[in-house]
């Protein structure tokens, strides 16, 4: 099977044909608001006060949002005053970023007219360069340029039941055909690590498994908390999952059966195809950003939803330049929000559709999605912030 | 009245997961490698919770997706709710853990 998409110069496709414009800040926003076509990224975290790790981080994420295949070019401006780390100097973000091959434009207040100067110039540019991205045309090209993330929450019994199975199912179909799945979420696979350390292709891989998920469940015994009074979270238990484990079982559902590749960290891009495991955290604030700097064009949500009442409107996650698509299993979610959900599978609950019927639907809505079609949330112009996953003191 | 609908993941498992409402004293039908079994709900079980299969012993493994999800905190019966009352995580217990280092 194929989608139509934009074919860059590092023969990556992209499902979107955006000019990103980084690092955050006064500069890149006003940009943004004054040419349709862009996009930037909004965090709080710019790397002051930061370990070299975490600042290794926010590059990693800044790099790999500008390397992602849905940037038609990229502008970047040097970073705020006092954020001279070398991990995030401009230059070296400029190199690693055109090592992609893509274009790369660069703002310097200091010499091109001060902060007005720079927002001016960046203006300028910004116009010519969605103007000669418009140029560009999708092509057909093979589902294998699929890379694909997902997090499953709000998590509730259907999740595992229907809407991560469903997920499963569609993993199973692009690592198939040659594309990439990224899932994650170290918490939530507390209970099932040797389920998913059975699927790695070698010991080395399967051992990275476990040891992630036994440092983090290290991590969580250390609070001296009972781990339910954090997670499952209070919609989880409300919607009917009654520990760690339960959730864990249902969440990894949404990984299919495919062997799995890697261990990746936050924003890190897999080294080849297949399906990854990210040692990520499961914050919807978080983990689409850490997807789409790894090189996702496409990430999913898929919701439960059950203790969750008066969502009717399901606004993105941040994403920045990847498509983000809502699914869910649960019939009372997908009845209050029906106009923001992308994919609804509780037809398999319901009994009117085998979960490989779902699966196939799903996987045509994708295919729909990387083409061009909008996602439900693509409607809305609504951005929350990123918060970029970092693991260290600040001091 | 036709049978209230519970699904269980695995062959082994010894809850069942409500896809519908069900009420106290219902008739509840899962359906277990091709047979239909019925049991009677001793609790309200509300949509997408579980529902024990079994009398299961306190302290003994909770089954679910042919896996353990927890421990059973007391005994539970046949019919009856079984969510975070009765159920206990055994993973990533701080709480347990600090408790047996005293």
């Amino acid at each position: 099977m194929s989608f139509h998409g934009y074919v860059r110069p590092d023969g990556s496709v992209g499902t979107r044909n955006y000019v990103l414009v980084i690092p955050q800040g006064i500069i890149a926003k006003t940009i943004c608001d004054f040419v349709p076509g862009t996009k930037t990224l909004i965090t709080t975290d710019h790397g002051s006060g930061r370990t070299a790790n975490d600042r290794e981080t926010i590059a990693r994420v800044l790099i790999g949002l500008g390397r992602n295949p849905n940037d038609a070019s990229v502008i970047l401006h040097a970073a705020s005053p006092g954020v001279g780390y070398p991990e995030l100097r401009a230059e070296r973000l400029v190199d690693e970023i055109r090592a992609g091959g893509k274009r790369v434009e660069i703002l310097d207040p200091a010499q091109d007219g001060g902060t007005y100067g720079a927002i001016v110039k960046g203006m300028q540019l910004a116009r010519r360069m969605v103007y000669e991205a418009s140029k560009l045309r999708r092509e057909e090209v093979s589902d294998a340029h699929l890379c694909l993330g997902v997090k499953c929450g709000y998590s509730d019994t259907t999740s595992g039941i229907a809407g991560n199975p469903a997920v499963g199912y569609l993993f199973d179909k692009i690592v198939a055909a040659g594309g990439t799945a990224m899932f994650g979420e170290t918490t939530e696979v507390i209970g099932a690590e040797q389920a998913l350390a059975r699927r790695a292709v070698n010991p080395a891989v399967a051992q990275a498994i476990l040891d992630a998920v036994a440092l983090r469940e290290e991590l969580a015994k250390a609070t001296g908390l009972d781990i339910r009074t954090v997670n499952p979270v209070p919609s989880n238990i409300k919607g009917g999952l009654s520990s760690l484990e339960e959730k864990s079982l249902g969440a990894i559902h949404k990984a299919g059966t495919a062997p799995i590749r890697g261990v990746l960290k936050y924003a890190e891009p897999p080294a080849g195809k297949g399906l990854y495991f990210v040692d990520n955290w499961m914050g919807s604030l978080s983990i689409f950003a850490g997807y789409a700097a790894a090189g996702a064009n496409l990430v999913l949500f898929q919701l439960g939803g059950g203790g969750v009442a008066g969502r009717t409107l399901l606004e993105s996650c941040p994403s920045v330049v990847a498509p983000f698509l809502w699914a869910t299993a649960n019939p009372k979610t997908y009845r209050a929000a029906t106009d923001s959900v992308d994919f609804y599978s509780g037809t398999v609950i319901e009994g009117t559709e085998t979960p490989e019927e779902a699966g196939e639907r799903f996987y045509r809505i994708v295919i729909d999605v990387a083409s061009g079609t909008l996602t439900r949330s693509e409607t809305v112009n609504y951005a929350d912030p990123v918060e970029i996953y970092l693991q260290e003191p600040r001091f | 009245m036709p049978a209230k609908r519970a699904l269980i993941m695995h062959p082994s498992d010894n809850v069942a997961t409500a896809v519908e409402e069900i009420r106290a004293g219902d008739e509840v039908a899962v359906p277990v490698e091709g047979e239909v079994r019925t049991l009677t709900a001793s609790d309200p079980i509300p949509f997408g919770f579980k529902i024990a299969l079994q009398e299961i012993a306190a302290g003994a493994t909770i089954v679910k997706y042919g896996e353990t999800i927890g421990k059973a905190g007391q005994p539970i019966a046949k019919g009856a709710l079984v969510h975070i009352h009765n159920l206990e995580g055994t993973r990533a217990r701080g709480d347990l853990t600090r408790r047996a280092d005293r």
